[in-house]
């Protein structure tokens, strides 16, 4: 950085229509210099290139890149020409004349290091199991739930453009709803789990109805906010939470006899069970995101006022986004009581909401990988820690490795670190999406 | 209603308001310069009175860092150790502007929240990690001790209160006059109003801005200073203070002084009368109403009471 400031201006409401050429360019230091921003004004120009992609171009991974709306500028002049620009518009009503309401995906060419990343990860969850031990199955499994809650970060934050510090809660909420269910409904296992989810995702919707008005760092404030009171409002309400003690669980997961009756069996169950819903819960948020909401959720956050300009019910996409975002937090909390029969308020202070938020940044935000790869490397930092932290008798250099046990230390220097280094988190290593808010934000700044 | 009671309540309260007043100003001058919500600053605060701490606790067993006050030599008294302590915060909120936060002044807001967001957790578990996370034992700034206090139609004024009101006015004073009378309150005023501008007739933005964010790291630190006694000094002592502060400035409205200081005395009149007669709330919930509150403005009236309207432009 160099030292003359004055002919940088500041980000100012209302001079974003004058300096917008110069901040994309200066927003260079931000992104890798060999990403050239995204063609997306002559995908609106000529409906023809957009409707079928060249396969060619298979680097721009994302056709529908082109296809959410980018900003007001950009949209504006696209209402003028014919609705056949509007291919794949988040909007029914304006389909192509040839009737095709579909995005043509393109194909998306898989890097090596991709590859890589996915055969570790399958041999992982093969072996996993296969060598562990009962207590290790258990917090590996737990491990694989997490990726629900940061995946749920990820919705509200990298889909949907709404800043989520207080995710905690919706974990906390979700884990005491299917408590309840299963315990004083006494209701099926399955059902409590999706009741937990479900009831995570109302208080979602009710806590998204602000974000209605509340945008961008205000939002981020109020949720800030909520994991802070949650604490205390959590044990005024015992019934449900258990109050200051915390709620034991007294229901059990049990396998049905063929399956065998020891520990492990019942643990391998078990990590059947939550793998089985993690991916089914990532497989069907994949669908959701490439789908027509999805479509609309990624217009709202690059810029609301052109989406609702395109027909986007703001109202619904923004709360049913934070609902969906909230259910998947809430079913990582439901299955975390299978694994362990017991949940408290004690588990859920803000900064375990705060390292949520960092696990989804430090992934990649506005990619689902992006979340799995968040909490592998979370998993990576904890057990690197836990080793280095041990080494002693280097005087200050093992005061400074204890330090690197701390979840939390890691986790914030991380945080401050990758919004240097790595703005679009590490899944940009992997693949070069141009779809996170890390580049629409280049081109289109919000302001507060 | 018992009167003396409430009178009572009220005098209590307003040294919690001054506390909210002066970190709802800090955050304001930052917001005012920067348009950013500065997350970390309550952390920043609480580390600059440990600092304190550590000064004034010397080479105590389990004190990290005693041996900078052996250095010093001789016990410090406490307002020196606090004066220390403030200046050292005040450098440091400098430095943070410097090396974090001008590399990023045309990254988009996200960004800007994960390095405030990093800092709070960083800061949070290192003074965890270094101090502890129990409460410590922290000298009162102020006379505290039972007898100190004047009394008013029957309630007690305490000293503390007073002394509290008298440094954030003092502080009010300080700023009004360095914002008026010298060249770098004059930059500043010119940056806040259009950094664009002020650009344009020669003034370096980066460094006053820099100048700003010492200002609020200096009014954090007095604050976290003057309230460790009386909330205890612990690694988590501003996190509650920070929602109310944020509900103060953002009452006030996010980019006004004047509002910082109104919505400081409302939010510390209601932290301490809504538990009194609101059973549910009680002290631990005191939080929520202020959280309410600040949402509210924020949906019904985004400005607040003195802020500035905001216009977007498509």
């Amino acid at each position: 950085m160099s030292d003359d400031d004055w002919p940088t201006p500041m980000p100012r409401p209302g001079d974003d229509d004058e300096n917008q050429s110069a901040d994309t360019s200066v927003f260079a230091v931000f992104a890798p210099p060999d990403d050239p921003p995204p063609d997306d004004t002559t995908a609106a120009e000529s409906p023809d290139e957009t409707a079928v992609v060249p396969s060619g171009d298979e680097d721009d991974c994302e056709a529908e890149l082109a296809l959410s709306v980018r900003s007001a500028r950009q949209a504006v002049p696209a209402l003028g020409s014919p609705p056949a620009s509007s291919v794949g518009s988040p909007v029914r009503g304006l389909a192509v004349p040839g009737g095709a309401d579909r995005v043509v995906e393109p194909r998306r060419r898989i890097g090596p290091l991709s590859w890589f990343g996915a055969a570790l990860l399958g041999v992982w969850l093969v072996a996993m199991p296969l060598t562990s031990s009962v207590t290790e199955l258990r917090q590996n499994t737990q491990i694989i739930v997490m990726v629900l809650a940061v995946l749920g970060v990820n919705i509200a934050t990298g889909y949907g453009g709404m800043i989520s510090l207080g995710h905690g809660v919706f974990v906390a909420v979700g884990a005491f709803a299917a408590a309840y269910a299963v315990d004083d409904m006494a209701l099926p296992w399955i059902v409590s789990i999706l009741a937990g989810a479900a009831f995570a995702g109302v208080i979602g919707a009710l806590v998204g109805l602000p974000a209605l008005r509340i945008k961008g760092i205000h939002l981020a404030l109020v949720t800030l906010g909520l994991a802070i009171v949650f604490q205390p409002l959590a044990k005024r309400v015992p019934a449900f939470s258990g109050g200051v003690s915390g709620r034991a669980v007294g229901a059990e997961m049990v396998p049905p006899s063929w399956f065998g009756t020891s520990r492990w069996a019942e643990g391998f169950y078990r990590y059947l069970i939550c793998l089985a819903i993690v991916g089914l819960a990532i497989w069907l948020t994949r669908n959701i995101i490439n789908s027509r909401p999805g479509r609309a959720m990624r217009a709202v956050r690059d810029n609301d006022t052109a989406a609702a300009v395109y027909g986007v019910n703001l109202v619904a996409s923004r709360v049913s986004t934070f609902a969906a975002s909230a259910s998947l937090a809430g079913l990582a909390g439901a299955l975390s009581i299978v694994l362990v029969p017991f949940t408290s308020q004690e588990s859920f202070p803000f900064q375990e909401s705060l390292v949520l938020y960092a696990t989804a940044v430090l992934g990649g935000l506005g990619s689902i990988w992006g979340s799995v790869l968040g909490v592998a490397i979370r998993e990576v930092f904890s057990r690197l820690g836990e080793f280095v932290g041990e080494v002693s008798g280097l005087g200050p250099i093992s005061e400074f490795l204890s330090l690197l046990d701390e979840e939390q230390f890691v986790f914030g220097v991380l945080l401050v670190a990758l919004t240097f280094v790595f703005p679009r988190g590490l899944i940009g290593l992997f693949n070069r999406r141009r779809d996170t808010p890390a580049d629409s934000a280049a081109q289109n700044r919000t302001q507060p | 209603m018992d009167v003396v009671l409430l009178l009572q309540r009220i005098f209590d309260a307003l040294f919690n308001s001054a506390i909210y007043s002066s970190l709802a100003l800090a955050l304001v001058i930052i917001f005012r310069s920067t348009g950013l919500l500065n997350f970390a600053q309550g952390e920043m605060a609480t580390f600059s009175a440990y600092i304190a701490f550590v000064l004034l606790a010397g080479a105590a067993p389990g004190v990290k860092g005693g041996g900078l006050a052996s250095w010093i030599g001789a016990p410090l008294v406490t307002p020196v150790a606090i004066g220390l302590a403030v200046i050292i915060g005040i450098g440091a909120g400098a430095a943070t502007e410097r090396v974090l936060i001008r590399p990023l002044r045309n990254a988009p807001e996200l960004a800007l929240v994960n390095v405030t967001i990093g800092i709070l957790l960083a800061l949070n578990s290192l003074m965890g990690q270094w101090w502890g996370t129990g409460p410590r034992v922290f000298p009162p700034f102020f006379p505290s001790s039972p007898g100190d206090h004047i009394d008013i139609a029957g309630a007690r004024m305490r000293y503390s209160t007073i002394g509290a009101w008298l440094v954030l006015l003092a502080l009010l004073l300080l700023l009004a006059l360095l914002l008026r009378y010298t060249r770098a309150g004059l930059a500043f005023r010119a940056v806040s109003i259009d950094p664009v501008s002020a650009a344009l007739n020669g003034i370096r933005v980066g460094p006053t801005l820099m100048y700003g964010w010492a200002l609020a790291a200096g009014l954090g630190a007095i604050a976290a200073n003057m309230s460790a006694n009386s909330v205890l000094l612990e690694p988590t002592m501003m996190v509650r203070v920070l929602v109310y502060a944020f509900a103060a400035a953002t009452l006030g409205g996010l980019d006004s002084p004047k509002g910082a200081l109104v919505g400081g005395v409302v939010v510390g009149l209601s932290q301490t009368l809504i538990p009194a007669y609101v059973p549910f709330i009680g002290f631990e919930l005191s939080v929520l109403p202020a959280l309410v509150a600040m949402v509210v403005v924020l949906i019904v009236r985004p400005a607040g009471l003195f802020g500035t309207q905001r216009i977007e432009r498509v």
